[in-house]
């Protein structure tokens, strides 16, 4: 209908106004965490500018996720690896940093070498002494990953939960590998005693504020462009490749190349998203791979509502937030709640919070330009229920879930 | 047999799954600018071919050429469509959170790779064609709707226009008129009779009466091989024909 | 084998103790005294080869007490103890009896000082008592002390030992010894080749090292001789390793196939992804855990039952769990697989939680049945008895399965509903029936794979994550909807996985069992036994 129309502009206005009020934290949080005194009621402490920033570098993985679940209909349980590996390059770099500033003071070989008793650098930590350098890893090393796993994926057309599975299999992979000592990323212990990034003190408050206000402008930046890629003809084609994919390979598109795409665009993002968590938390070690993490990405992504690009970024922030808040009253009782979320965001809320607000929105509107027609026609008055004084609302969507808002095509049993 | 002035040929396709063979030794020809109905019981291998011809399946043994020249065996879906095969589905199968018109759209002839997709400027000449076919396949009012909304009918013609838009030289339309209405059956029969003035079409289809009206060559499947070929009176009077529909 | 053993050995302490053992008494405590004299280990050197000439077996143990340290003399009187310390005092027994004789401050005693060929010197002489034990199980240990350490000195011994033998193993044994003692010895090169020829018969691992150290430090044609004998048993052990690399793989391949299986079921029947399948293999374990903790408390007699009375609760708690997840959050969501994976999820972190909660996050003791515990050797193969039971038994799991689905009513509509659901439900079957009961069966089997599997792992919470990931490989590898698939899988994983272990060690070989999977399904992408067909697309 035409409400459709207006949806889009509508979800369009809301990708603005989000990436708006994202720079404007971005200026703000560090204004007021800097130049305030702590005690004015206005001051944003420390430990909210680390705690906000993480959440930050969350949403931008969630949003990530989004990009190939809500749009291209790949459900991936590996996106946490992706994450992991950006953080790593980011990490590598800030591990060259120390110098010899080190509990050891060797200064080319981070401690955990000097420990293991390593002579030399191993071939694949060269490098990381410059930012460049880092910067172009950060971005190659999950995308190269995501692009020669979807490559091979996507052209034998492993699809639905086996593409799930096998994602999951990719990060429990790397968590193995990461746990070992001889791979030379500190094993158990991962990247951790940071002491600078670009020159500034990782533990001041400029330098947190700095990588606060970075992590917001890379989120509302990563929306636009998102926000872009899915309002043109190829994000139309992802689309239809999660909704019918043969149709889509016999009009002559390749189906394997539009998800190689979006995948490895998608896994660029998460790899940004843990080069940016990295130095806020101080640390990376091989639990960031682990296949738990990846899936609550999903949960996040679920909760605000995928295939509505702002959503997720609200998911991730209300959930975590919801579990700084539920571990610091209820510690034992989390994983209940988070596993009730899953549930309870699958079975009463499939659209997730955005996709829902949209939906009811959609259906209201449709109601009332129905009603206003019809009371043109007829002369009468639009029916009103009584008790609400509303029009009423009549359904229209079909029972069940419009396929622009459910993952995979129609029930395939046999997958 | 020369395959040259041939727009599809198949010879001696054969193709079995676990055991089962859903065609044996079938051969077909089409002459460029024919429209051909193709029609059988249930399991005669009709989809199955379509399946051979847009490279979704790949046969055991056999001929299958396109254009005289192209064999098609060596070539997947993406490429044969791009080739000039176009296909609609038994089920109507479109883009259902899209409008009409954005169906259109990525059905269009032109570059199939990502980035011209990305970078995508729908120019005047485009706008013009998707209007062409809006009106050939009667959903000008509905060009903003989404396809998830259209009728039955409705996304069949969509599918219908979708091909079009692709631009090939060969249709192939699978039950076209599965679920209209009779008024709705006669539409289609018009607008397929319009198509094959400049596209070789073949249709597979079940309703006779549609067939009929099609007024075309018809060949008759039957487990696998053709049964039968000739008018369509021809056919139906065949005793093997009838013996296979109405069973002995 | 017991009761045998405990009669050898009260025949043999009548025999030895009742006629000499008065006279010599006094004897053997003079020269056990003479230790809290001794100056020097050389001394000390001698008074161990007078005990030992006695002969008499009882002299074990103050040489033991004294090889472990545990020999001290009270500086008052300098009378002579075992006395292990503990803090600050030690318990007094004493030398020959082994009667306790009560607790004395540490400072009272002064140690018998020993060193390590001192050490050495007293186990070839104990070995050598021991030789002429009257109890075989005595004589092998030595026999096999003897063969792994052996000492020119001994042969004299030996060969009076092989005379007397009667008992065909031990004697086998001795003769083992005898050989690997010439080739330490002075012995003429002849006697050298018998030597290891007869060595080159064994073909196990300690004949391995003791030949490639008699190779290193001889020459010429026994050098040849005996690099021959190592090439020959080389190749035997390359062999056996194979074969143990089977086995090890069989064991994991049952393991996976326990823990696969209901998952290829539901999985294969009703399109769901079930991610709580490695909680409901826990909930089994922690089954088994509950029934052994009330048998321990209120009969213990019962122990060696405790598997058995769990394998049907385990599958009637996991079952009636997967019952209700199927009757309260599965049944809302067919058709959309990938929410599924999600809600199932939640089940699993919701039920490793409350496990949790309730047991503790810590490992809880399940303990072995008897008949499940200890092994044995088939030629250099070790097996143990609680891996093969549980190969047996996850055969005997999949056989049960196999017949249900092949044989029974309901595998037929089992079988109905995953060739197609809308068909099977119009010809009267009634599948949320089905499926509701198939993945009840589907955890219940989780649920007894739960209980095997606490018999070879540690029961906590995190048991199930464990299996998961393995699990759905094997179901992935194997094909979805083929009970065979799954067997093969699990099976051709396990081994493989086994056989990558000692070249690329266990982590680097789990990730190489990933990837080669990950690009086996380049190949096959559903499987190795896949439904093929137009079926499957449509």
């Amino acid at each position: 209908m035409i409400t459709q129309r207006l949806f889009t502009g509508g979800s369009n206005r809301r990708v603005l106004v989000t990436a708006l009020v994202l720079a404007a934290v971005a200026v703000l949080v560090p204004v007021l965490h800097l130049a305030l005194p702590p005690s004015s009621p206005f001051h944003v402490p420390a430990y909210m500018v680390a705690l906000v920033g993480k959440y930050l570098t969350y949403a931008l993985l969630a949003l990530a996720l989004d990009l190939v679940w809500g749009y291209c209909g790949i459900l991936s349980l590996g996106h946490g690896a992706f994450f992991a590996l950006g953080g790593y390059a980011m990490g590598m770099y800030l591990m060259r940093q120390i110098g010899d500033r080190g509990v050891y003071g060797n200064p080319i070989l981070p401690d955990f070498m000097v420990f293991l008793n390593w002579k030399e650098l191993p071939w694949f930590w060269y490098g990381f002494d410059q930012f460049w350098f880092a910067a172009i890893m950060i971005v190659l090393a999950p995308g190269a990953l995501a692009f020669v796993f979807g490559w091979f994926a996507f052209r034998s057309r492993v699809t639905g939960v086996y593409l799930s599975i096998i994602t999951q299999a990719l990060t429990y992979a790397l968590l193995l590998a990461f746990f070992r000592n001889d791979m030379g990323f500190g094993g158990n212990n991962g990247l951790t005693d940071f002491k600078d990034i670009l020159g500034f003190n990782v533990q001041a408050p400029e330098t947190r504020a700095g990588l606060f206000a970075a992590s917001a402008l890379a989120l509302a930046l990563a929306l636009l462009i998102t926000s872009a890629i899915t309002r043109s003809k190829y994000g139309m084609l992802m689309v239809a490749v999660r909704d019918a994919e043969s149709r889509t390979r016999f009009i002559g598109w390749r189906p394997e190349n539009i998800k190689v795409f979006a995948f490895t665009i998608s896994a660029v993002m998460a790899g940004i998203a843990g080069a940016l968590y990295v130095p806020q938390v101080g640390i990376i070690n091989p639990g960031e791979f682990a296949p738990a993490n990846s899936i609550e990405v999903v949960v996040w992504t679920a909760v605000g509502g995928r295939g509505t690009l702002v959503g997720p970024i609200i998911g991730a922030l209300l959930v975590n937030g919801g579990k700084s808040w539920f571990t610091g009253i209820l510690p034992e009782y989390w994983l209940f709640a988070l596993g009730g979320l899953f549930i309870a965001v699958t079975l009463f809320l499939p659209k997730g919070i955005i996709g829902t607000w949209d939906s009811w929105r959609a259906s209201r509107r449709d109601a009332a330009e129905r009603a206003r027609t019809k009371a043109e026609e007829d002369a009468a008055p639009p029916p009103v229920d009584p008790a609400t004084g509303r029009p009423v609302r009549v359904e229209e969507t079909p029972r069940a879930p419009s396929p622009g808002l459910s993952g995979g095509p129609a029930p395939q049993p046999a997958e | 047999m020369s395959k040259s002035g041939t727009i599809l040929y198949l010879d001696g396709v054969s193709v079995s799954f676990d055991g089962f063979r859903a065609i044996n030794n079938l051969s077909l020809v089409l002459d460029r600018g024919e429209m051909r109905a193709i029609i059988g019981p249930n399991g005669a291998g009709k989809t199955t071919m379509m399946d051979i011809i847009t490279g979704k399946t790949r046969p055991d043994a056999g001929e299958v050429y396109f254009d005289g020249t192209i064999d098609l065996t060596k070539h997947d879906e993406a490429d044969i469509a791009m080739m000039g095969i176009g296909r609609k589905f038994q089920k109507p199968t479109v883009f259902e959170s899209h409008t009409v018109e954005d169906n259109l759209v990525l059905a269009l002839a032109g570059p199939r790779s990502i980035f011209p997709a990305l970078f995508h400027r729908r120019s005047k000449a485009e706008s013009e064609h998707i209007d062409e076919i809006l009106a050939t396949i009667r959903l000008e009012a509905r060009r903003n709707d989404l396809a998830a909304n259209l009728s039955h009918g409705q996304k069949q013609w969509l599918e219908i226009g979708m091909l079009l838009a692709q631009d090939p030289k060969l249709l192939l339309v699978d039950e076209p008129v599965a679920g209209m209405t009779d008024a709705e059956t006669e539409e289609t029969a018009r607008l397929l009779k319009d198509i094959a003035k400049t596209h070789s079409v073949v249709v597979v289809e079940h309703d006779m009466h549609f067939v009929r009206e099609l007024g075309v060559k018809v060949t008759c499947l039957h487990e696998g091989a053709v049964l039968s070929e000739g008018t369509l009176d021809h056919v139906s009077a065949d005793d093997r024909v009838i013996e296979v529909y109405l069973g002995r | 084998m017991t009761v045998l053993r405990v009669l050898f050995v009260l025949v043999g302490l009548a025999l030895s103790g009742a006629a000499s053992a008065q006279v010599d008494d006094e004897a053997i405590r003079a020269t056990i005294a003479r230790f809290a004299d001794s100056k020097n280990f050389r001394e000390t050197e001698e008074i161990v080869r007078d005990l030992a000439a006695t002969g008499d077996v009882r002299v074990e143990r103050p040489l033991s007490a004294l090889s472990d340290g545990n020999l001290s003399f009270r500086k008052s009187d300098r009378q002579v103890f075992i006395a292990p310390e503990r803090g600050q005092t030690a318990t007094l027994f004493d030398p020959l009896t082994g009667e306790a004789a009560g607790e004395a401050p540490k400072g009272d005693f002064t140690k018998v000082k020993v060193n390590n060929s001192l050490r050495r010197t007293i186990r070839d002489v104990i070995s050598g008592l021991t030789l002429a034990s009257p109890d075989p199980v005595v004589r092998l240990a030595a026999a096999r002390t003897m063969f792994i350490a052996p000492d020119a000195a001994n042969l004299e011994a030996l060969d009076a030992a092989i005379a007397a033998e009667t008992v065909t193993s031990v004697k086998i044994s001795l003769e083992a010894a005898r050989a690997s003692t010439i080739l330490v010895s002075d012995a003429p090169d002849a006697a050298k080749f018998d030597a290891i020829a007869l060595l080159g018969q064994r073909g196990d691992r300690e004949t391995l090292s003791l030949l490639t150290g008699f190779a290193a430090r001889s020459q010429g044609d026994l050098q040849a001789a005996a690099q021959r004998a190592i090439d020959t048993i080389g190749k035997s052990l390359a062999l056996w390793d194979i074969g143990q690399n089977i086995w090890y793989g069989i064991s994991l391949g049952s393991v996976l196939l326990l823990a696969a299986i209901g998952l290829a079921i539901t999985f294969g029947v009703m399109g769901v992804i079930n991610m709580a399948h490695g909680e409901m293999v826990m909930i089994g374990a922690y089954t088994t855990f509950v029934v052994q903790s009330v048998i321990r408390s209120s009969f213990p007699g019962l122990f060696d039952w405790s598997l058995t009375i769990a394998l049907p609760l385990a599958f009637l708690v996991a079952g009636a769990v997967g019952l209700a997840l199927e009757r309260g959050v599965i049944r809302f969501l067919y058709g959309r697989p990938l929410e599924t994976l999600l809600a199932t999820w939640g089940v699993s972190l919701i039920l490793q939680q409350a496990v949790r909660t309730i047991f503790g996050p810590t490992n809880q003791e399940v303990g072995n049945p008897s008949w499940m515990s200890g092994g044995f050797q088939i030629g250099q193969l070790a097996l143990t008895w609680n891996r093969l039971w549980i190969v047996v038994f996850a055969l005997a799991v999949f056989g049960l399965l196999l017949y249900i689905f092949k044989r029974t009513a309901w595998g037929l509509q089992m079988r109905a509903v995953t060739a197609n659901r809308r068909m099977a439900s119009s010809m009267g079957i009634r599948t949320p029936w089905v499926d509701a009961f198939t993945f009840a069966l589907g955890s219940g089997i989780a649920g007894i794979a739960g209980v095997a599997l606490s018999q070879i792992d540690n029961v906590s919470p995190n048991l199930g994550q464990g299996y998961i990931i393995d699990s759905f490989m094997v179901v992935v590898f194997g094909g979805v909807g083929n009970l065979w698939g799954t067997l093969v899988g699990a099976f051709s994983l396990g081994i493989v996985n086994k056989f990558l272990e000692p070249y690329a060690g266990a982590v680097l070989g789990k990730i190489l069992v990933l990837v080669l999977i990950i690009l086996f399904i380049q190949k096959r992408p559903r499987g190795l036994f896949a439904l093929k067909g137009r079926s499957v697309e449509a």
